[in-house]
C-alpha cells in the first residue's frame, strides 16, 4: 500500500497542475483579447472619453488582480466582457468627436457672422434713412420694395437680438440658425437697394 | 465701383469716381436724389476737402 500511496499523490498532484491550468486559460485568453480590444481605442477614446476609458482600465485591472490572485473564475468573469465595452466605448468616443466638431464648425460660423451681421444691418438702417430723405427713388428700386424692406428692417432686428439671446443661453444651433434667417434677409435688402453685399455674406 | 476691404463682412459701398463724376450725380445714382450729396460727402471728409473737388480714380464711401 505504501509502495502505491507516492505514485497516488504525485497523480493527484499532475491531476491537480492539469486542473488549474485549464481554469487559467481561458482567463488569460480573455484577458490579453480585453486588453487588445481596449489599447485598440484608447487612443482616440482618451480624447473625448478619458473618465470612461479610465473606468474601462480599472475593469481590466481588476480581471488581472484576480488573475494574479489565481480566482480565474472572477478574472475569466471580469474581463469577458470588456472587448464588447471597448467597441461601445469607440462608438461613444466617434459620436462624442462628432458633436464636438459640429460644436466646433457652429462657433466658427456664429463667430463670423456675430461680427459681420451688425455690420451689415447698421449699412442697411443708414441707407434706409437716407433713402427716406430722398425725394426720388434710385432707378432699379420702386417704392413698393422699398417699403418692403423698411418694414421688414424692425423683424430682422429681432430676429438678431433673438439669435444673441440665444447665443447666450447657450443654444448655439439655434443661434446660428436665426443668425442665417437674418443674413439671408440682410443680403436680400441690400440687394434690392442696389448695395454692396458683403463677400462674407455671400457664402 | 471698386472693392476695397480686407474684412470679409465690410458692409461698405465704395464708388470709383469716374471722368464727369459729381457728388451730385453720384448721389442722384446711389439715392435717386442728388441733393443728399452731403451724406455722401460727409462719409468720406477724411479724403474730401471740397464736395466740388473729387479725382477720377478716388475711391469713395457711399453710405
Amino acid at each position: 500500500m505504501k509502495k502505491l500511496l507516492k505514485p497516488m499523490v504525485l497523480i493527484v498532484l499532475v491531476l491537480f497542475a492539469a486542473a488549474c491550468a485549464s481554469n487559467s486559460k481561458p482567463a488569460e485568453e480573455a484577458i490579453k483579447a480585453a486588453e487588445a480590444a481596449i489599447n485598440a481605442v484608447k487612443g482616440e477614446a482618451m480624447k473625448y472619453v478619458p473618465d470612461q476609458v479610465k473606468a474601462l482600465e480599472g475593469e481590466l485591472q481588476a480581471a488581472k488582480d484576480a488573475f494574479a490572485k489565481k480566482d480565474y473564475k472572477a478574472a475569466l468573469s471580469a474581463a469577458k466582457d470588456l472587448p464588447g465595452k471597448a467597441k461601445d466605448l469607440a462608438a461613444k468616443a466617434k459620436e462624442v468627436a462628432a458633436a464636438a466638431a459640429q460644436k466646433e464648425e457652429l462657433t466658427k460660423t456664429w463667430n463670423e457672422m456675430s461680427g459681420g451681421l451688425p455690420k451689415m444691418v447698421e449699412a442697411i438702417k443708414n441707407r434706409v434713412d437716407i433713402l427716406s430723405k430722398s425725394k426720388k427713388l434710385p432707378a432699379n428700386l420702386d417704392k413698393a420694395k422699398f417699403d418692403g424692406v423698411k418694414a421688414g428692417l424692425p423683424e430682422v432686428t429681432q430676429m438678431w437680438d433673438e439669435a444673441q439671446k440665444a447665443f447666450s443661453s447657450g443654444n448655439l444651433a439655434d443661434a446660428v440658425s436665426k443668425a442665417k434667417t437674418v443674413k439671408d434677409k440682410a443680403v436680400e435688402m441690400m440687394t434690392t437697394l442696389g448695395m454692396q453685399v458683403p463677400a462674407g455674406a455671400k457664402s | 465701383m471698386a472693392e476695397e476691404k480686407t474684412d470679409a463682412w465690410d458692409a461698405t459701398q465704395w464708388h470709383e469716381v469716374k471722368k464727369g463724376d459729381t457728388l451730385w450725380k453720384i448721389a442722384e445714382t446711389y439715392y435717386g436724389d442728388g441733393s443728399l450729396y452731403t451724406k455722401i460727402f460727409e462719409a468720406n471728409r477724411d479724403t474730401l476737402k471740397d464736395p466740388n473737388l473729387i479725382k477720377v480714380g478716388q475711391k469713395l464711401r457711399i453710405p
